[in-house]
């Protein structure tokens, strides 16, 4: 023990550590740090290149089944040879963006950056995900974030190239929600109980709620953050919270929040801010 | 290979091995979730690699681990930075000086510090936060996420100790 603290090695120790703490609590208080940022440049490629193969990653096939999707594939990419050199990549995004067309055509006010997932982390519970686009499309912290069927989140933080999508099964959620048939209002909040069965919670319902399962629940529109009526997702059950003392509705998507893979950011719109400014 | 020499290619295989279990941790639905979590993979390089080097290179492979799992699901550095920088310190210190470096001291560390590192997180990200149902979150995800960690650095261990075999020193 006497050689650790005469080599030396013991200073070095004591003044990475103390890097790494201001590091820490540097990266902790400044948005879109150079820490992160740097890091998510570094590993955007990486990611980028995974995903990619996965997208082409065959789910549980048997050889037999490989091989004969080989051929017909080796045999349909000769065929498909003469065509043109970008073909698969404009037929990708076409699809992507016909997804979101039929929500354009009914919101011509809304402005629609179409992303798709790069990665999700293994270590957050509520389904958070990175999508491959960021700040230089545009996309700024707080954007909606809207699947085929549904709002599916916000984004939570944005550097240059991507951005990180906070899904409406995280307890950080917190948006105003509207039942459309009995006009209850409350906040959209996930919760770690029901976020790993693609629930969340329409909560704070007054006791005197009519809310009833097979309602539709919609975004309020009211504070300016997100658009009114995007459809958040379905009742499924009533329950009580005898740790917020109040009754919450038990919400199902209409998209499988775990696995969306693409999703359009809504990155303008009519009435955007517009409380938040009255009240600035 | 001189010895120079054969310390840079284990260091490189080191940064293989981080980048591909980055890579199999990080892309969507590539490792199947049980009991709704999936195992950190790069908790167990940090660990099982520290074992194996000397205080100051286990240290940093310690903190690029650390800062790539705290990266991966916030926008800071933290918990598992400064914690695997101090056990791959430590570990690699005694490693060396203190106990003999076989697979049940290992087991014992690895038991030890993957339940330790993961208690402090929950602790901090759940009930100091303050969220109603970190009980919950515990016993659905955390404590599956634990014990996989845990069994995976057993062969990621091996796979350690087999680089280190190879492209080790002969101090």
């Amino acid at each position: 023990m006497k050689e650790l603290w005469e080599s030396g090695k013991i200073k070095i120790f004591l003044s990475v550590l103390l890097v790494l703490v201001m590091l820490s609590l540097f990266t902790r208080n400044v948005e879109n740090n150079v820490v992160s940022s740097s890091v998510n440049t570094l590993t955007y490629g990486l990611s980028k290149v995974s995903a990619a193969a996965k997208d082409k990653h065959t789910d549980g096939m048997s050889y037999d089944e490989l091989k004969e999707e080989y051929d017909a594939l080796y045999k349909a990419n000769r065929e498909l040879r003469a065509r043109l050199v970008d073909y698969y990549d404009v037929k990708e995004e076409n699809a992507r963006l016909w997804k979101f067309y039929e929500l354009k055509k009914e919101h011509k006010d809304y402005q629609f950056v179409p992303a798709t997932a790069l990665r999700r982390d293994s270590n957050d519970e509520f389904y958070s995900f990175t999508i491959d686009k960021g700040t230089s499309s545009d996309i700024s912290t707080g954007d909606p974030v809207m699947g085929e069927n549904g709002l599916i989140g916000y984004i939570s933080e944005a550097d240059a190239n991507t951005a990180r999508v906070a899904t409406i099964l995280s307890p950080q959620a917190g948006i105003g929600a509207v039942d459309k048939a009995t006009k209850d209002t409350g906040i959209i909040t996930g919760s770690a109980k029901f976020a790993d069965k693609n629930r969340t919670m329409f909560a704070k319902l007054k006791s005197e709620h009519k809310v009833k399962k097979g309602d539709i629940i919609t975004t309020t529109g009211v504070s300016g953050i997100y658009p009114k009526n995007l459809i958040i997702g379905e009742v499924e059950d009533i329950g009580y919270d005898t740790y917020d003392t109040s009754y919450y509705a038990l919400v199902k998507p209409y998209e499988d929040i775990r696995k969306i893979k693409d999703v359009a950011v809504i990155t303008s719109f009519d009435g955007q801010g517009e409380i938040l400014r009255s009240t600035k | 290979m001189n010895e120079r020499a054969t310390g840079f290619v284990r260091y490189l295989a080191y940064a293989m091995e981080i980048i591909l279990l980055y890579v199999l941790g990080s892309t969507p639905g590539l490792l199947p979730e049980i009991f709704g979590a999936k195992p950190t993979l790069l908790l167990c390089v940090a660990l099982t690699a520290a074992i194996f080097e000397r205080e100051i290179p286990a240290m940093i492979i310690g903190i690029v681990c650390g800062v790539l799992i705290d990266l991966g699901h916030s926008n800071s550095i933290g918990l598992f930075t400064i914690g695997l920088a101090i056990i791959c310190f430590i570990v690699g210190y005694a490693a060396n000086n203190l106990v003999v470096a076989k697979f049940t001291t290992f087991l014992l560390y690895a038991f030890v510090t993957v339940g330790g590192l993961f208690m402090l997180y929950y602790l901090f990200g759940f009930v100091w936060a303050g969220v109603s149902d970190h009980w919950d979150y515990f016993m659905n995800h955390l404590l599956s996420r634990m014990v996989q960690t845990f069994l995976l650095s057993i062969p990621i261990y091996f796979l350690n100790r087999f680089i280190y075999h190879m492209l080790g020193t002969d101090e």
